[in-house]
């Protein structure tokens, strides 16, 4: 038997500085304490778009009463009632699983479209004599914005794909049934555009909110970096020491029991040799990186464009609050970013300069340079300089058509500590 | 700048963008309407034409600008064209006009509700807007259709926008509070992972002696008599398990990990003789010289006995000689050790110091507890190592 290495090669994440895995890590307890992503705050926004829907329902259903009372506009009035029965059954029904079980499984999902559908369906054949759906379909139109109701629940191709085939479903029975004259288009377009649009600006309003959500979070796990020591190994580290030292034990194990031979076959002994490596490369450097390294590694946000320049490690010396003010000044440069314009922040912390005495002991003067490439100087958010000057005195100008920030941060003297 | 402040800002960005959407796509729907034949006389629909378009350039800055300005020219242009449409040439205006102005004040202008919602002046704004629609659009629109059916529409589209507003508003709050406790829960778990890490980085004496055992199965073993590995394998998986069962807390297994010192000071001559009967099984000599017993803070302890270890390593692997000298020696301030061996030796610049592990083994972990480390060498007359730590 030969010894079998270990799964994965964890060299590449060190030397590699590693952004990607640790910002798995980062998913990955996100994963670990929310079972159900839509209970995010998504389950609230689900309940205000069921209102909506049941408003907008009760609406539709005026407007059916009121045509079933004029008496001269249904042939098959039981088919338009039928189609709303069908709807109301189908909407409530889903929205009360739903908030039971907490999501919604495809064939629900399924059964849900074709309730939809059935109603619209209805809806449609009831007033097919007319020829004239746009200004008599009730129902029909109702059912696109029933989407709403599961808006929450799943993703946002199922919305669209859904709505789609109810939109050409009713354009298709339009141009069938309605003869094109120009005094009819108008009720035409409105119908269409209330049975379609309500579900695709719903598909925005949510992806808006997911989005936001995933921000936040990426921006409080980071946040728990502001308290961390002054060098620590991130949250990665620990996992991978044990899962190295595990490695190596089982690789000692199998020489000590004797079931690999002496002399070790090559194979084993570059294992051996990458195991000595890897272990050595966590156990040295592990210990050298400071919170900020952390904060940008593990976010998705912040590592996709601010480097960091920080050969002294001084950045471990910030107290909490300057931590919290230079994270925050990162976040708001890179956050505010539109699609199209690309910004870039670099932070160059030190060298230290002389120690100088203050009311407060001796302190050392950290310098930290915040170049930045895409941010205008009118562009950055009021609440940036707030940031900044939690940090320490600073000045700003402008360096390429873009905004450079100079701080004097004062930090304890870490020979006093 | 607190959390708070950051997911108002994040929750009107959300707000703004929906408004923009929601206002943009009934706009285009409106348009569309007014521009079918019938709809309006011409002159009308070229009135209306740029209102429509400053309309539509203010929803668009809507969404990325929390103003009110741009909200007040959308009223004020929509009741503008809600006037062209019915006033201006009444007798031409066709059903497709009265659609055109439905939407418009019904879902393009109701739009605008979304970012009315989350302050005292935006709702009063906001109830201001909906009474002048409402009222202004139902007289207007008295010649054509029945009030009430001008009434429920608008309503129903403004109550529809305005509650939009107010759940967002009240739903990322909501997310932000939750979000808020994974946060805490996050800390408690870096914390806890800085906590492992550190205990595991701490068992240095362990690490060393399983990286240096690492290192001589990297080169399969060679030189070393098999039963001697073997027992050196054994008895470094056996720690390793102590140390990967230590963090279960039960009995039996705490307190057996014999290398890991509880005591704030440790004797460096117990440990020194440690590593030289591990050496002496991989068939190194360690002679000792100079002082037999020297206290020193056990992360110093640490650095300096690994530090001293991947010396020796490097004198058993590369020098080819069988023996070593470490003389040890101190003063008030610092202790010394002095590794030296009678080997083939090297020209400094010929070896890559990475590939001795020299640098980030040696200098590396001295440095980190103040120490340093000096190496002598020249080809045919040996290596003098010359480490130093402070007391």
């Amino acid at each position: 038997m030969s010894y079998a290495p270990p799964e994965e090669n964890t060299l590449g994440v060190i030397l590699g500085r590693g952004k990607r895995r640790e910002a798995d890590a980062t998913r990955r307890v996100i994963r670990a304490a929310t079972p159900h992503r839509s209970s995010l705050g998504t389950g609230f926004i689900g309940i205000g778009a069921a209102i909506v829907v049941g408003l907008r329902a009760i609406y539709g259903l005026a407007w059916f009463a009121g045509q079933a009372m004029a008496g001269d506009v249904y042939s098959e009035l039981w088919a338009a009632a039928a189609a709303w029965v069908v709807l109301l059954a189908v909407l409530g029904a889903t929205f009360v699983v739903a908030r039971i079980i907490g999501h919604l499984p495809d064939w629900m999902f399924v059964i849900f479209c074709v309730g939809l559908g059935a109603a619209a369906a209805l809806d449609v054949y009831s007033i097919w004599p007319l020829h004239d759906i746009g200004r008599h379909a009730t129902a029909a139109i109702t059912a696109g914005m029933g989407l709403l109701v599961v808006i929450t629940l799943r993703r946002t191709r199922d919305i669209l794909i859904a709505v789609s085939a109810l939109g050409v479903g009713l354009l298709a029975a339009m141009i069938i049934n309605t003869p094109l004259r120009p005094s009819d288009f108008a009720p035409q377009v409105t119908s269409l555009a209330f049975a379609v649009l309500p579900a695709i600006i719903g598909v925005v309003v949510i992806g808006g909110f997911r989005r936001l959500v995933q921000v936040e979070l990426d921006r409080v796990l980071v946040q728990s970096t502001v308290s961390a020591p002054r060098f620590a190994v991130g949250m990665m580290a620990s996992e991978e020491l044990a899962r190295l030292d595990l490695a190596a034990e089982e690789l000692l194990d199998t020489v000590a029991t004797g079931k690999v031979k002496l002399p070790l076959d090559p194979k084993t002994a570059s294992v051996a040799a990458s195991l000595a490596t890897e272990l050595r490369l966590h156990l040295i450097e592990g210990r050298r990186e400071t919170w900020l390294y952390h904060a940008i590694t593990e976010s998705d946000h912040l590592g996709k464009s601010v480097t960091l320049n920080d050969r002294s490690s001084l950045a471990g010396l910030l107290d909490p609050q300057q931590r919290d003010g230079l994270l925050s000044t990162a976040w708001l440069l890179v956050s505010d970013a539109k699609k199209n314009v690309s910004r870039s922040v670099q932070i160059t912390v030190g060298p230290a300069t002389d120690s100088l005495e203050t009311r407060e002991g001796r302190k050392i003067t950290v310098p930290i340079v915040i170049e930045t490439t895409g941010v205008a100087r009118n562009r950055v958010d009021p609440a940036t300089w707030e940031a900044i000057r939690k940090v320490g005195h600073y000045s700003d100008s402008t360096q390429n058509s873009s905004l450079r920030v100079d701080i004097a941060c004062l930090v304890d003297n870490p020979a006093d500590q | 700048m607190t959390a708070m402040d950051l997911i108002a800002k994040e929750r009107d960005r959300l707000l703004q963008r929906t408004a923009r959407v929601y206002g943009l796509s009934f706009t285009i729907v409106s348009l569309v309407c007014l521009a079918i034949p019938g709809a309006v006389d011409t002159a009308s629909f070229f009135v209306c034409l740029p209102l429509y378009l400053l309309i539509a350039f203010c929803q668009y800055r809507i969404g990325s600008s929390r103003s009110m300005l741009w909200v007040i020219p959308i009223i004020v242009a929509g009741l503008g064209i809600v006037a062209v449409v019915t006033l201006l040439a009444p007798e031409s205006t066709g059903e497709a006009g009265v659609s055109a102005v439905a939407q418009m004040t019904a879902a393009s202008m109701a739009s605008t509700a979304v970012v009315l919602t989350t302050d005292l002046r935006r709702r009063l704004f906001l109830a201001l807007s909906f009474l002048l629609t409402v009222g202004l659009t139902t007289s207007l629109l008295l010649p054509f259709q029945p009030p009430t059916r001008t009434i429920a529409l608008v309503v129903l589209g403004w109550v529809l926008a305005t509650i939009i507003g107010f759940w967002i508003s009240a739903g990322v709050p909501q997310a932000a509070r939750r979000i808020a406790s994974i946060g805490r829960a996050h800390r408690a778990e870096r914390q806890a992972s800085e906590t492992e890490a550190q205990r595991r980085q701490g068992a240095r004496l362990l690490h060393d002696t399983v990286l240096a055992t690492l290192t001589l199965l990297a080169h399969s073993g060679v030189g070393v008599a098999p039963d001697a590995m073997r027992q050196q394998a054994a008895e470094d998986a056996r720690l390793l398990r102590q140390l990967r069962l230590g963090a279960t807390p039960t009995p039996q297994s705490s307190g057996v990990y014999n290398l890991e010192n509880t005591n704030d000071d440790m004797v460096l001559g117990t440990t020194l003789e440690s590593v030289k009967q591990r050496f002496g099984r991989m068939g190194l000599e360690v002679s000792w010289h100079g002082t037999g017993q020297v206290l020193l803070p056990t992360e110093v302890l640490d650095a300096f006995l690994l530090a001293l270890a991947e010396c020796l390593e490097n004198v058993r692997r590369h020098s080819g000689v069988t023996q070593a000298h470490v003389t040890i020696t101190e003063d008030e301030t610092m202790v010394r050790a002095m590794v030296t061996d009678s080997g083939v030796g090297f020209t400094l610049d010929d070896v890559d110091s990475a590939r001795l592990g020299f640098k980030e083994s040696v200098v590396a972990r001295l440095k980190e507890v103040g120490g340093k480390a000096r190496l002598f060498s020249a080809p045919g007359s040996g290596t003098t190592v010359v480490l130093e730590v402070p007391r």
